[in-house]
């Protein structure tokens, strides 16, 4: 077991290796990628600094405590692009030209291989961005350090990267079964869409339900909602157990789906 | 004991049928038709170690397919399969540690960088030892006659040396099992050649299985002992490669050479395949040879005589042009 | 994460082509046809049947439209609920003069303008024919590349709309409540003048950052950047006098709120009179610069490609 881990831990670094220098033989792409990045994470600044100059709160949120939400989404997200979405986007490319052979071919786990080949550096300072966000945030609520807050807001971050990896891979094994690869990279936009904001603006007669659903049946508004809360709001222990259950049961259901996806792979020649 | 068996192996696809134009794109959104494609039907056979075995048929005939499913890429629909003693579907890691694919039509290699990056890469992949791993390597560039390229962009490389990097990053792992789809499409016959000699020569020192799909003869002539004709999707032919001229080899050629001019009236006989100078070559019918060949050295004065089987590759065009009209009609 | 409409300036989304994939085959051209000025019924049928072929190509793919108008949904459920909350938050009616209804209204009808403006792919795929070279057969086939570029994303925008058309007709009979008024006939003909009058501002925009490509060969990056700003700045984020001044001003001159907030304002009728017959002429004059400025490029370019032999 440790032996696998440790096999695939180091897999994991060189194949991060690889992709740092072929990234950098591309270095204007990578400055790009970051300032389009950076320009993006602006323009949502922009947004809701509009919006908090009309409102003193968002859904309960203060202005400090909305940006650190903001950060929080960032730095997952940002994870999530660097680790595996430009992965789980090639995958339907690999399916519809057959290429997914070699991934198969090898004594590797197949959803390690598909998921995390690559390592898309161009976001990693998303990450960064995220996290500079979320300190700039604490600062100017005059936050007090709390050991304990730190570390469930770790544990539930790490929650909800693995959360967002496992909708991700569902929606990438759906590819299998498309004729035309719709972009992944737009389905996860749209569908994390419901990720972007604080639990609470899901209210009234039609917004509650729809909230209930997203949290403890497709529970995507826990990935950014419950280690932001636990951080700068009130800690709740009931959400907290509920997003670490998710996460391990979403695991298992994903990985189930993923191969059941592969069962239907044809294998394109040519 | 056997390296493989296959036994009834099938697999059928469901395709969907696009129709013409706006009218049938809007049709399509609503009822779909779907055609069945029967890949593969029934094939069975089983193959022993250390044996170099091809894989004949016109395109579409089920080839690839089988490869496939014996290297467990893709799910049969139903039969069964044994290689090296797993089932290849369940894609259990020893037994992928154990074989090899070499596809010449797709490549694995990374593009943009050298390939023994990319090998370096297969070596913590398949968990090989680094000792091993030099060695393997350096005997292997050295079969393959490239141990200076290792270093280069494999996109600066030519269509040959790429394939016999894509045979070196496929052999690495030292498989017991060696499944070669057209390893040398697009080849010219310098590099096709150059190809054939590697892999004779690796099967000559390490004894590795191997099964070859091809579309040139010369390919299989120059490795394989045994051939296995496919079919639309069924085995017709398993034995060995000179055994296809009798199977299906309705024809033989009678080559004569005249003394003189030969007569213009030869079609009598049978088909005037070839009228050059005093040589003639008639094709007729295996049953008729004995009677034709009696009547020839009877009404004419010849220098020589001989009767032969048509060329190989001749027989098999014919046996694929007879299959696809078959299909044509069903 | 930056939003699709910037992606679709590189990867190819639900809407996107690959202009690359729709090469003008010689059967839908006719080789050896006289120049296209003498005979323009035959150009007509030309681009009609380029126009044919491309929408039958788009309505193949059912499931992929399927998934792809029901995620489509969320991100306007979640806008509709976070101003919900805005609007609750700050304890006001009215926010710039939008009360909490028209500001959903406009929310939503930015998507119908972007519908018409937005041209994933478009840009990328000229830029991209230039780098590798397939801009010569526009050369050597008797089709204008501009004009088969149009005929080409008209058919994707009919195709597109039409597909699109029953999704939002059920999301806009569901928000009906947040249209109080129904626009009166005239305001209708100014909207539906607007809509394609952003088609053509954003085709042409586009095809001009396409023709950069013909001196700057990594022109995606700079469209990647013009696309997310563009996000912002046309106003599909939020209504322009949300903004302060200067800021509203300055992006109230720009031709970038022609493809998302003009045409919604125009809708919910809060441009009247003299003052929308200007915006409309300021419109369609954006359309005619850019119009022009693609096609100098165009032919500035082809001159400097045929320079150094393409």
């Amino acid at each position: 077991m440790i032996r696998t881990f440790g096999k695939y831990a180091r897999l994991l670094g060189n194949l991060a290796r690889y992709t740092l220098t072929r990234e950098l033989a591309f270095r204007g792409n990578f400055l790009v990628k970051v300032s389009v990045e950076v320009l993006w994470l602006g323009i949502l600044i922009a947004f809701f600094r509009t919006v908090f100059a009309k409102t003193n709160t968002l859904a309960g949120w203060t202005e400090p405590q909305y940006f650190f939400f903001v950060g929080c989404f960032f730095a997952v997200n940002g994870l999530i692009e660097t680790l595996f979405m430009e992965n789980c986007n090639e995958f339907a490319e690999l399916v519809r030209t057959g290429d997914l052979d070699f991934l198969l071919l090898k004594p590797i786990d197949e959803q390690f291989l598909v998921t995390c080949r690559r390592v898309d550096w161009g976001t990693a300072p998303n990450v960064i961005m995220g996290f500079i966000l979320m300190g700039i945030s604490l600062v100017q609520m005059g936050w007090q350090f709390d050991a304990v807050r730190v570390a469930i807001f770790l544990l539930t971050f790490l929650c909800g990267t693995i959360i967002s990896y496992c909708f991700m891979l569902l929606l990438t094994s759906l590819s299998v079964w498309m004729v035309r690869n719709q972009s992944l990279m737009e389905m996860w936009w749209l569908f994390s869409s419901l990720a972007r904001y604080p639990k609470e603006i899901f209210a009234g007669p039609w917004g509650a339900p729809l909230g209930f659903i997203f949290t403890f049946l497709i529970p995507i508004l826990v990935v950014v909602n419950v280690p932001s809360n636990a951080m700068v709001r009130m800690l709740e222990p009931g959400i907290v157990l509920l997003t670490v259950v998710a996460t391990v049961i979403l695991l298992w259901l994903s990985r189930r789906f993923f191969q059941k996806a592969l069962r239907s792979y044809r294998s394109a020649s040519s | 004991m056997p390296i493989i068996e296959v036994e009834g192996l099938t697999k059928t696809y469901r395709v969907f049928q696009k129709r013409d134009g706006v009218r049938g794109a809007f049709q399509g959104l609503f009822k779909r038709e779907y055609k069945d494609v029967h890949a593969v039907e029934g094939i069975s056979f089983s193959i022993e170690p250390g044996e170099m075995v091809a894989f004949l048929g016109p395109n579409g005939a089920g080839k690839t397919t089988t490869l496939k499913m014996l290297s467990g890429l893709i799910y049969p629909s139903a039969g069964a399969a044994s290689v090296l003693g797993f089932t290849p579907w369940e894609r259990e890691d020893a037994f992928r540690r154990q074989f090899a694919l070499v596809m010449g039509q797709k490549n694995q290699l990374w593009w943009d960088l050298p390939a023994g990056d990319s090998f370096e890469l297969l070596r913590e992949i398949y968990g090989i030892d680094r000792h091993d791993f030099r060695a393997t390597l350096a005997e292997l560039t050295e079969i393959l006659g490239v141990e200076a390229l290792t270093r280069q962009a494999v996109r600066e490389l030519s269509l040959g040396e790429r394939m016999k990097m894509e045979l070196i990053a496929a052999l690495l792992h030292r498989p017991r099992l060696l499944l070669l789809d057209e390893p040398t499409i697009g080849l010219d016959v310098v590099a096709q050649v150059a190809i054939q000699k590697c892999l004779r020569a690796y099967h000559e020192r390490r004894g590795v299985t191997m099964i070859l799909t091809s579309h040139y003869m010369r390919d299989v002539e120059a490795l394989c002992d045994r051939v296995l004709v496919i079919t639309h999707g069924s085995l017709v032919y398993d034995g060995p490669l000179s055994g296809i001229v009798d199977r299906f080899g309705r024809f033989k050629l009678i080559r004569l050479e005249f003394e003189g001019t030969p007569p213009d009236n030869l079609d009598r006989y049978g088909d005037v395949v070839k009228h050059e100078g005093p040589l003639a070559e008639i094709r007729v019918e295996r049953s008729e040879v004995a009677a034709v060949l009696g009547s020839i050295l009877e009404q004419q004065t010849l220098a020589d005589v001989s009767v032969v089987d048509p060329p190989l590759e001749e027989v098999i065009a014919k046996v694929f042009k007879e299959a696809r009209a078959e299909n044509d009609a069903a | 994460m930056t939003p699709p409409d910037s992606i679709g300036a590189t990867m190819p989304t639900n809407e996107a082509i690959k202009s690359s994939s729709a090469a003008p085959s010689p059967t839908d051209s006719g080789g050896g046809e006289p120049p296209i000025h003498r005979r323009p019924w035959r150009t007509l049928r030309k681009y009609a049947t380029i126009f044919r072929v491309s929408l039958s190509e788009r309505m193949t793919y059912r499931s992929d439209f399927l998934i792809g108008t029901t995620l489509r949904f969320l991100p306007m459920v979640t806008t509709i609920l976070l101003w919900q909350a805005v609007y609750v938050g700050s304890g006001q009616a009215s926010l710039a003069g939008f009360n909490y209804n028209e500001m959903i209204a406009y929310l939503l009808l930015v998507h119908i303008s972007r519908m018409f403006s937005s041209m994933p792919g478009l840009a990328g795929g000229i830029a991209r024919e230039i780098r590798e070279g397939t801009l010569k057969r526009y050369l050597t086939q008797p089709v204008d590349m501009i004009g088969y570029l149009t005929s080409y994303r008209i058919a994707h925008k009919v195709a597109y709309i039409t597909m699109s058309f029953i999704p939002y007709a059920i999301l806009f009979f569901i928000c009906r409540n947040y249209f109080e008024t129904f626009p009166d006939p005239l305001t209708l003909l100014a909207y539906a003048i607007s809509l394609i009058l952003a088609f053509m501002v954003g085709f042409y925009f586009e095809a001009t950052v396409g023709m950069v490509g013909f001196w700057f060969l990594e022109v995606t990056s700079l469209l990647y950047i013009v696309m997310t700003l563009n996000f912002f700045i046309s106003g599909h984020m939020l209504p322009l006098d949300l903004l302060p001044q200067p800021w509203q001003g300055i992006l109230k001159a720009l031709p970038f709120q022609y493809m998302a907030y003009f045409p919604a304002v125009v809708f919910l009728g809060k441009v009247r009179g003299m003052n929308l017959v200007y915006h409309l002429l300021g419109e369609l004059a954006w359309a005619v610069f850019f119009l022009v400025l693609a096609r100098f490029l165009y032919r500035r370019g082809l001159r400097r490609y045929g320079a150094y032999g393409g």
